[in-house]
């Protein structure tokens, strides 16, 4: 009973994990943009996400090693300050992000600025962050991510895509002059999606709650449902995005315009129920990326780490949990609109991904960690896809960014 | 896979591993180690060295004046090898985490910086 | 190892002069057109919401928030980007804007004021606006 339990938990809390600013962002755009014209986007992410996520839970489970510890130890100092400093870069302007769209959250509900909600939302992040132990980080946020839903059956209570926009499923439709802002959104969604924050995140999880050999199969459980049911949330944004946003000529270009693909079925309920949504989801993000950093430098760096401990038991993680907030609030308070950071944000890290998945290829193939259970032939021709993908984004994503003027 | 005493094994089961006390506490990586060369003609591995210059002189030499002026030598340690009870990807040592000099930096911040926010347990 | 790296990058910079030799991208002024034309829409679909009971006003509110960073500045923007049309069709796009600014600044989300007339004027602008952007 107890197992089934501690696997739904680790449902819910993929679920919530795979909605962010950035995934928001993305699929309310394409959706309004170019319909269903990028829900291969979404799938193709989707899948890379969930081989991802179990491969590094079963090395986790197995080696008890997290995964920024395995990229020192096995690749070395110097090769293990590639991923450091990008994601340092990337997680940033990320974090501020997921801030800011906390921030927006608020302020749709209570109607106030959100320039003045922006450090509050700080603020709750630390709370949370400072003290709360894992199994809350874990849980909280996810359980009002569930609201999530919603998504799905407001596409059912507006009847579903139309015909002609279901052709646009293979056949998109993308105008000369959008070609970049097309490519660029691809991009951007697989970046937003394949987030290396995650990864990071889940493994010191692993640790955290002390996976061993024997929760293999909660590791698979957790990735597929997990990041599936996700997906759909993310999938139902686009559809909506299509359906609400784009006969409207409404481009989705702030996070406020996209509740209203919910106020429309739903009427002030919707909007609300999107704003908690969003609320959750981003709250949720924004503990995953301030961890993730602070995780993969403690880890990194051999200090004491771990959020069921009090902060003076591992003072230097806490505070590297302490400066990065601060430095997320410095960016917001440059006042750049949440959804183009969570955009801003997605790109970097899409830049990037090669380096931060490059580890991938190497650690799942060893059996000093893995013993017996090394990658087979077709992960690892898994993991070549996903790098080869990962590439081409890097290399593209900027250029496209600079045509396509940011989306 | 933790190796035992008489098992051979290469530097990578060192630098850059994880030490940790016998109290289960982690107190930092092995930057770099220190090599005697012995008068029956044998090359000794004396002790582990842990600390920022180190680390900087390892992998990045051009700037490692630049971190000895910075840092004065005041977080550089060492260890002598016969306190590893065990190698590998973690390396287990024979005394207590209060018997070390490393770690240490923990101790300072929680007292000096974090004790002056509220819920940090000080 | 200086000519290997100058030669990984050729490729890629093909690429993006083959791109942009190909009109993948619209013009400066499409672009702003095309943004304002939507922030126009999303406007008046928001304040026909907040008075047909489907937004509370503190949505409402807060969504106009978020129009007015986005347009702020338009009118200043739109003479001077690449890509702008005649000076007379630039005109029209400009006093079909000004309402629609007004709007945006002053909405009106209680009864007393004449909101159908805001909406009339945030249509008629976001339809000027996107077909001068091409859409």
């Amino acid at each position: 009973m107890k197992k089934w339990l501690s696997i739904t938990l680790g449902i819910v809390t993929a679920t919530g994990g795979f909605l962010d600013a950035g995934t928001i962002a993305t699929a309310g755009e394409s959706g309004a943009k170019f319909g269903l014209g990028l829900v291969w986007a979404v799938l193709v992410s989707t899948i890379a996400v969930v081989l991802l996520v179990e491969m590094i839970g079963r090395f986790t489970a197995l080696s008890k090693k997290t995964y920024a510890e395995a990229i020192r130890e096995n690749l070395g100092f110097r090769f293990y300050l590639f991923p450091l400093i990008s994601e340092i870069i990337a997680e940033s302007i990320m974090l501020a992000a997921e801030l800011g769209g906390i921030a927006i959250a608020l302020s749709l509900i209570t109607g106030i600025s959100w320039h003045i909600m922006f450090p509050i939302a700080a603020i709750l992040v630390f709370v949370m962050a400072w003290r709360a132990p894992f199994d809350w980080i874990e849980n909280a946020p996810a359980l009002l991510g569930l609201l999530t839903l919603s998504f799905v059956v407001a596409v059912v209570a507006l009847g579903g895509p139309s015909r002609q926009l279901l052709s646009t499923l293979w056949l998109p439709h993308v105008q000369q002059g959008d070609v970049a802002d097309y490519l660029y959104l691809a991009a951007a969604t697989l970046g937003a999606t394949i987030s290396p924050y995650l990864l990071y995140f889940y493994s010191s999880g692993a640790r955290e709650e002390n996976w061993s050999g024997k929760s293999l199969l909660l590791n698979i459980v957790t990735a597929v449902a997990g990041m599936g049911f996700g997906s759909l949330g993310s999938l139902a944004l686009v559809f909506l995005g299509a359906i609400v946003l784009l006969p409207l000529h409404i481009q989705a270009t702030t996070l406020g315009e996209l509740g209203l693909v919910l106020a429309k079925p739903f009427g002030p309920v919707g909007a609300l129920i999107f704003a908690l949504t969003l609320f959750a989801t981003c709250f949720g993000a924004a503990l995953e990326v301030v961890l993730a950093v602070s995780y993969n430098i403690a880890q990194g760096f051999g200090w004491e780490w771990g959020e069921n401990k009090k902060p003076v038991e591992a003072a230097r993680f806490n505070l590297v949990i302490v400066l990065f907030l601060l430095i997320a609030v410095a960016i917001g308070l440059i006042g750049i609109d949440p959804l183009q950071l969570a955009l801003l944000g997605s790109t970097v890290i899409a830049l990037f991904l090669p380096i931060s998945l490059w580890p991938f290829l190497i650690l799942m193939n060893d059996s000093q960690y893995l013993g017996e259970k090394t990658n087979g032939r077709l992960a690892n021709i898994a993991i070549i896809c996903i790098l080869v993908i990962a590439f081409v984004v890097a290399i593209v994503s900027i250029p496209l960014e600079i045509l396509s003027g940011g989306g | 896979m933790p190796r035992e005493k008489d098992d051979i094994f290469s530097i990578r089961d060192i630098i850059d591993s994880q030490l940790v006390t016998s109290d289960g506490r982690r107190i930092g990586r092995v930057a770099d180690i220190e090599v005697e060369w012995r008068d029956d003609g044998s090359l000794v591995l004396t002790s582990l060295v842990i600390g920022p210059q180190a680390l900087v002189r390892r992998t990045a030499r051009p700037i490692a004046m630049i971190a000895r002026f910075l840092l004065r030598n005041r977080f550089e340690h060492t260890i002598p090898i016969s306190d590893v009870t065990q190698f590998g990807p973690t390396l287990q040592l024979r005394r207590a985490a209060a018997d070390y000099d490393v770690g240490q930096a923990d101790r300072w911040i929680a007292r000096y910086i974090l004790r002056w926010i509220p819920g940090s347990g000080y | 190892m200086m000519q290997r790296s100058r030669k990984k990058y050729a490729p890629a910079v093909l690429l993006l002069l083959l791109l942009t030799g190909c009109q993948i991208t619209q013009s400066a002024f499409a672009r702003t057109a095309n943004n304002a034309g939507a922030a126009f829409a999303a406007a008046s679909t928001t304040l026909t919401y907040a008075h047909t009971g489907k937004l509370i006003n503190a949505y409402a509110q807060s969504s106009f928030e978020n129009y007015q960073s986005e347009l702020s500045g338009l009118d200043q923007q739109l003479p001077v980007q690449s890509g702008a049309p005649s000076k007379q069709s630039l005109q029209q796009l400009l006093t079909l804007s000004k309402p629609a600014m007004q709007a945006i600044q002053h909405p009106c989300l209680t009864a007393t004021c004449d909101w159908q007339a805001q909406v009339k004027a945030l249509n008629a602008a976001s339809a000027a606006f996107l077909k001068a952007g091409g859409s």
